[in-house]
């Protein structure tokens, strides 16, 4: 089935916006970003994969990959052959994940593995299409990344980019928020909220008081982020169809304390709590503010404007990590000597 | 946390206030680096053309009850503070009527009644200045907030790394800006700082370090707000980075080899003063002809402190030996 090959982007820049100072969020360090690929290169060396194509930045992520690459020593176990996705400028912008993610997948990547936190997802999941993506939380508000140890995802992504594990029933699709303001369209994969606070300036929201609506396609109940609002109050999965909407309002008669983002815990008042079906048009009630996409204020609108949300069922596909391991344990991939004769060349079973 | 939106959103008066700041730094920095090229002007000028976010974003935050240390690129530190701008240029002339009686020029301009302890010709040589006056704030307890703009360079020197420590261990009211630019003097941040992020070094002096796009006006107000209130309230120093991009080269007359086409990029795509105007004029904030009447009442005013202190006379022989010592 030809080369099994994975991508891997990873976001510099990712934990290290304005919620360090309103809330004590995590820093992520650039060192553990690059240990982390570093982790996952051994479990695709472990499980077959021959290549990876390695995104670059200004932050030192890549280029610490790129020295471990040259230290490497003979009992290190085999790594794929990495490749850095070099030679286009960087903006030190979202589009530089844009950037990498559509040369990966125009190289015929299996899995796309992105580190970072929700924006990172977000903007890896819009350009990606249809190669199965896996997304690993280094970031600030982390709903939809996984926190899990890099090693036991990378063994996940290399399982499915050998085909070892076939995706089915491992790859599942995920729900999308779409938001339109005029001719201008931003995605979300669990949240969109709307603000009153005219400007994006330092992006992340942290003051519930300005929120006026939110969309949610999944408001789980233990859930970090501005879904959280909605999973305590009218919680739905992320493997259900619908999506839920409210509008919110300080002085409402129902209020709910929610941790609206890591560090922050605040009462929040909400009314008209709603389903949202798939494909149905909702609209924003304000006449101009600030929409923000995953808790970062993104998109602003004016008067006229009248932007709107819309529930798709046609998100990412994600890679189920818990999935993969578990068919992985049925199909006894890992065993040595193999049960059976699989397309999983190994480099090592000594240690 | 409590603010509602109403006092959280800056009035028609702050934002007419904030862009006639920043058009006022890049105007007359505009005007020194031409006036530059006719010879008149002795000694170097560095120039802060497109990093005005920064300085006024950040200023706009404090009172007279607060100070800042500045660079050798520190015009735009010193008007957002408030300095007399036709003292300031007839400083940067070398004249008898300039902020230091002509005898500084443009590294050395400070006005201590205004807060602004100095531009300053060692790297590194702020941030050890705002650990004094902001102990001082503390130990008085004026409520004053003290913040030290340094570069990328800056960032790698002990002074600063110290006074982060410094800050931190006595808990001072000290705001720590750090202005990457991309470039000491003509080395490349991404090669001489080992963190890349200088807003990481923050863990390692437990503080909160964050990352700030330094051409956006209202993410340099929002952040700056925050950790300026934060200090206020006894609550700590900060380390703040703002990514940007320096119009012009490291002094005048810097030939610019080490770099391509990220200042045509930048003045294109990012500019704050482009930004501030396109956002403001589409929320309805502000109108073109506002911004219009801003322009050029900055436009004449800038002209003016150039007249004035091409007229100006130098010190004389007899000021050689005033303002060498301080009596206490």
């Amino acid at each position: 089935m030809g080369e099994a090959i994975v991508g891997v982007v990873a976001n510099p820049l990712s934990g290290r916006d304005i919620r360090r100072l309103t809330t004590r969020a995590s820093v992520f360090p650039t060192a553990e970003k690059a240990n982390m690929i570093q982790r996952m290169l051994t479990a695709f060396g472990a499980v077959g994969v021959h290549r990876v194509l390695l995104s670059t930045d200004l932050g030192g992520i890549s280029a610490a990959v790129f020295r471990a690459t040259g230290q490497r020593r003979a009992q290190d176990g085999r790594w794929p052959e990495v490749e850095f996705l070099n030679g286009q400028p960087i903006r030190q912008t979202a589009q530089d994940t844009v950037d990498a993610v559509r040369r990966m997948v125009a190289a015929g990547v299996r899995v796309i593995i992105c580190l970072g936190g929700d924006g990172t997802a977000r903007v890896t999941a819009s350009a990606a299409g249809d190669v199965p993506m896996l997304a690993l939380s280094t970031g600030t508000n982390n709903a939809f990344p996984a926190v899990r140890e890099a090693t036991i995802a990378g063994l996940a992504a290399g399982l499915v980019a050998t085909g070892a594990v076939p995706a089915d029933g491992v790859v599942t699709r995920a729900k999308v928020l779409e938001v339109r303001v005029g001719d201008r369209a931003e995605t979300a994969l669990i949240d969109v909220a709307v603000s009153a606070q005219r400007h994006v300036g330092a992006r992340a929201v942290w003051d519930p008081a300005t929120l006026t609506q939110l969309f949610c396609a999944f408001a789980e109940p233990d859930v970090i982020g501005l879904s959280s609002i909605l999973g305590q109050l009218s919680p739905v999965a992320r493997h259900e169809p619908h999506g839920v909407t409210a509008r919110l309002a300080p002085e409402a008669a129902a209020q709910v304390l929610a941790p609206i983002a890591p560090g922050l815990v605040m009462p929040v008042g909400v009314r008209e709590i709603e389903r949202m079906r798939p494909g149905s048009v909702h609209r924003v009630d304000a006449r101009a503010g600030v929409i923000a996409v995953d808790g970062e204020r993104e998109l602003t609108f004016e008067p006229g404007e009248r932007p709107t949300v819309r529930l798709r069922a046609d998100g990412p596909r994600c890679v189920d990590i818990s999935a993969v391991l578990a068919a992985s344990a049925r199909l006894g991939l890992l065993r040595r000597p193999s049960p059976a004769p699989g397309p999983v060349p190994v480099a090592r079973t000594d240690r | 946390m409590t603010d509602t939106v109403d006092q959280r959103a800056l009035t028609r008066g702050q934002l007419l206030s904030a862009y006639r700041m920043m058009r006022t730094i890049r105007e007359f920095e505009e005007r020194v680096h031409a006036e530059f090229a006719t010879g008149e002007i002795p000694g170097f000028v560095h120039l802060y053309a497109g990093e005005e976010a920064s300085a006024v974003g950040v200023c706009r935050n404090l009172d007279d009850r607060d100070t800042i240390a500045s660079t050798h690129r520190g015009h735009g530190h010193c008007i957002a503070k408030g300095v007399d701008i036709g003292e300031m240029m007839a400083e940067i002339y070398g004249r008898k009527t300039g902020s230091c009686h002509g005898k500084g020029g443009s590294m050395h301009i400070a006005d201590l009644s205004k807060g602004m302890l100095g531009a300053n010709g060692i790297v590194g040589g702020g941030p050890p200045l705002i650990c004094g006056t902001a102990l001082a704030a503390k130990i008085k307890g004026t409520g004053g907030v003290s913040v030290a703009f340094f570069g990328d360079g800056a960032s790698n020197q002990g002074t600063t790394l110290e006074s982060m420590n410094l800050a931190s261990v006595w808990n001072l009211p000290a705001i720590f800006v750090a202005e990457n630019n991309g470039y000491a003097e003509t080395t490349s941040s991404t090669w001489s700082v080992a963190s890349d992020n200088i807003a990481d070094r923050a863990a390692g002096f437990g503080m909160p370090g964050v990352v700030v796009d330094g051409f956006d006006f209202f993410a340099v107000h929002e952040a700056a707000s925050e950790a300026i209130a934060r200090a206020r309230e006894g609550g700590g120093p900060t380390l703040l980075e703002m990514k940007f991009t320096r119009y012009f080269g490291h002094f005048e007359g810097d030939q610019q080899t080490y770099r391509a086409d990220e200042v045509e990029h930048a003045r294109a795509e990012l500019d704050c003063l482009r930004r501030f105007a396109a956002r403001t004029t589409e929320t309805g904030e502000l109108t073109r002809s506002d911004l219009d009447a801003i322009d050029a009442e900055v436009a004449a005013m800038i002209d003016r402190a150039v007249t004035e202190a091409k007229a100006a006379p130098p010190p004389a022989e007899a000021d050689l030996l005033t303002d060498v010592y301080v009596r206490y």
